[in-house]
């Protein structure tokens, strides 16, 4: 049996990993591909919480699982926007690099 | 999967210590591809390691007994969005171009930042009360799932459905070219 711990550190991994490159990347298309990185951590986190309290008393059926679902959904939205925001800007100013894009800075 | 285990089983490999070890290949391979992900300096290279990131992931979801989920996550993640951003890739970067920077000045500082970070993380992962009872075993099956869907949470499932329509519609609105 792998013990709950493990699955959370993997999560934590994940997570740190996805804050790195939201932090580093200047490509706007490689910050929004980090944050999905970060939200499967947190999902991640939301499966296995739902899997090992599922005997304890008093705890909802499932509602780690739905919760997943919906933050599933919510980033597939922010990925169409997001997307749909490059593009607009790549149109405008001819770049996707975040530190070249300084039309409202000053 | 089931049936290497079998296949494994039958020469004599007991499936548990099996099922382990390959749990914490994937988790090393999740790992590995995340990290190409933030560090490839292609950004189409990062794409392709993101769709295996989250295949990796959706394997783990199969250990947690979410086998709903980890079909959502093929479905959508790898079929619907990493597609997305491949074309976001091919409609905006030269993506040939390997002299492009494709990291900013505060590499040194972010990686400590994020070192903190995962320091903090798993010390709370460390120091988590232990609880009574262990992990459930039956499988919530997906009759039982489609069930809380429409009944217990009908609400909140609606209003996604709203937010992914409002997404939709704003994507075409921002997305279109101004004529005139």
């Amino acid at each position: 049996m792998i013990p709950e711990s493990h699955f959370l550190i993997l999560s934590a991994v994940l997570f740190a990993i996805g804050v790195f490159g939201a932090l580093t990347r200047r490509n706007a298309i490689g910050i929004l591909m980090s944050i999905e990185l970060i939200l499967n951590a947190a999902n991640i986190n939301l499966v296995c919480f739902s899997h090992h309290l599922s005997t304890a008393q008093g705890s909802p059926e499932g509602l780690g699982q739905i919760l997943a679902l919906f933050v599933i959904a919510i980033a597939a939205a922010a990925a169409v926007v997001g997307l749909v925001l490059v593009l607009a800007i790549y149109r405008n100013a001819k770049t996707v690099f975040v530190d070249r894009i300084n039309l409202m800075k000053w | 999967m089931s049936g290497l285990i079998h296949l494994l089983n039958s020469i004599g490999v007991p499936s548990s210590v099996l099922s382990e070890a390959s749990f914490y290949v994937l988790a090393v391979l999740v790992c590995v591809f995340a990290f190409l992900v933030v560090t490839s300096r292609n950004v189409f290279h990062s794409a392709v390691y993101l769709a295996l990131a989250l295949i990796g992931v959706a394997g783990i979801y199969l250990y947690l007994n979410a086998e709903f989920l980890a079909v959502v996550q093929v479905l959508i993640y790898v079929g619907a969005v990493v597609t997305l951003f491949i074309f976001a890739i091919m409609l905006t970067a030269r993506i040939h171009d390997q002299a492009i920077r494709q990291t900013n000045e505060q590499v040194l500082v972010s990686a400590v930042v994020t070192l903190a970070l995962l320091y903090l993380l798993i010390n709370i992962v460390e120091n988590l009360p232990s609880r009574t009872g262990g992990p459930g075993t039956k499988t919530l099956a997906i009759g039982r799932l489609g069930e809380l869907l429409m009944k217990d949470y009908a609400l909140p499932f609606e209003v996604i459905s709203l937010v992914l329509l409002a997404a939709l519609v704003g994507a075409i609105v921002i997305g279109k070219e101004k004529r005139g």
